[in-house]
């Protein structure tokens, strides 16, 4: 996120006021694969309520492992798993479409039903043009970019 | 003056409503009239071409159907606007089972004007398929998603499925060699189908999905949604690490445009 920026602090600064961090950030990778923590941005219980351990990625399918907008992955998320629909991730794709600050993820049924009832969260609009089975999450959506 | 009637097409069979979509239907006389109040306020009421409301227990829904004239071609004449004087409770005794005019003038106008597949054919269908609270809502042109968002009900999964099909079928009858293909979404859910359709989506759902999505509220509201008020804001948790973007490559470092990099 960019508000540390705008907030104008340095990162040297940051790290100097929050706590030191108990895992390491690693570097630069493809979009969202195996072990990636997502954020669930609809509104279902599953993805809201607090657990110890963020919701992460465990299989995407696909068929180079590597998800980007539109890609169905596995979570594990509160010692369950779930399907989800990626919608956004931070690793830049195509010239003009859009980019995320965060890894966005929508959690979805074995039957392609959302399991949540509205995303607050803005969603790609190229969801529409691609091949799969989109539309169920879009018109939960509130907002397209 | 020629309105579809509600019980006519619903006896309809499908051989049929390529005789409706020809137009030919529309001309004759023997149709009967269903009328509808129109001058209930409905919440979706954004252009009043065609809006109904959702009230579930409502057996008919406020349609600002228009008046399709003898001479109009078309099935469903967008221009004119009803008369409530005339079209009311008009009842023109005829046949039962609409038939195909014979007039040879018409005969030729069918050949030349294929029917395009809009909103007007899309409810006509739906309707003949007894669908259940057909909630049609004009979306505006600025949320850039489609022209008609349209939501409705069915009483099993085979209907939704039947419904779906039949739509899909009619959609392809009627399409150009422009016009892409349209897949039905969710097939093998049972309770949530869509479809769509470029200028229109439709979705097919369960009474009991219905309301648990209440999509009509969201594509009506939009922000004054009750379930988006709902969700409480989000916080950012206290480890939260922030991004130095003047080093991410992938915000393109920042302002900069990685010219400090260099």
């Amino acid at each position: 996120m960019a508000l540390l920026t705008r907030l104008g602090l340095g990162l040297s600064e940051s790290l100097r006021v929050m706590p030191h961090k108990a895992f390491s950030v690693s570097a630069a990778a493809p979009a969202i694969y195996k072990m990636t923590r997502v954020r669930v941005v609809d509104n279902s219980s599953l993805g809201n309520t607090p657990y110890h351990r963020a919701p992460r990625v465990i299989h995407v399918y696909n068929k180079s492992g590597v998800g980007k907008v539109g890609t169905r992955v596995l979570l594990a998320i509160k010692g369950q798993k779930k399907k989800a629909l990626v919608v956004g991730h931070k690793m830049p794709g195509e010239r003009m479409t859009p980019r995320f600050d965060s890894n966005n993820v929508v959690l979805i049924e074995e039957n392609g039903n959302p399991t949540g009832t509205r995303i607050k969260v803005p969603l790609p609009s190229l969801l529409r043009r691609m091949d799969g089975e989109y539309s169920k999450v879009l018109a939960i959506a509130l907002k397209f970019v | 003056m020629a309105m579809i009637s509600y019980k006519c097409v619903t006896s309809c069979s499908r051989r049929i409503l390529s005789g409706l979509l020809n137009l030919d239907a529309v001309r004759t006389n023997n149709i009967k009239c269903l009328h509808v109040n129109m001058k209930r306020p409905c919440v979706a009421t954004l252009q009043s071409r065609y809006t109904c409301c959702a009230l579930r227990h409502d057996q008919f829904h406020p349609v600002d159907y228009v008046r399709c004239s003898g001479k109009d071609r078309f099935y469903c004449d967008l221009r004119s606007i009803r008369d409530d004087t005339t079209a009311h409770n008009e009842d023109i005794a005829g046949s039962p089972a609409m038939s195909l005019s014979a007039d040879p003038q018409n005969a030729d106008l069918r050949r030349k004007i294929p029917q395009a597949f809009n909103i007007d054919v899309l409810v006509a269908l739906l309707r003949q398929e007894n669908a259940v609270d057909v909630c049609v809502i004009k979306v505006p042109k600025s949320l850039k998603y489609t022209d008609y968002f349209v939501v409705v009900s069915g009483s099993s999964r085979r209907h939704l499925i039947a419904m779906a099909e039949y739509a899909v079928k009619v959609y392809k009858a009627l399409k150009t060699d422009a016009d892409p293909h349209v897949i039905i979404e969710g097939k093998d859910a049972e309770d949530w189908m869509c479809i769509d359709f470029g200028h229109t989506v439709v979705h097919f759902m369960l009474p009991e999905t219905r309301e648990v999505y209440e999509l009509e509220k969201l594509w009506t509201l939009r922000s004054f949604d009750e379930q988006l008020s709902s969700i409480p804001p989000e916080t950012l948790p206290k480890d939260f690490i922030y991004d130095d973007e003047a080093t991410d490559w992938r915000s393109g470092f920042g302002d900069l445009g990685g010219q400090e990099r260099l």
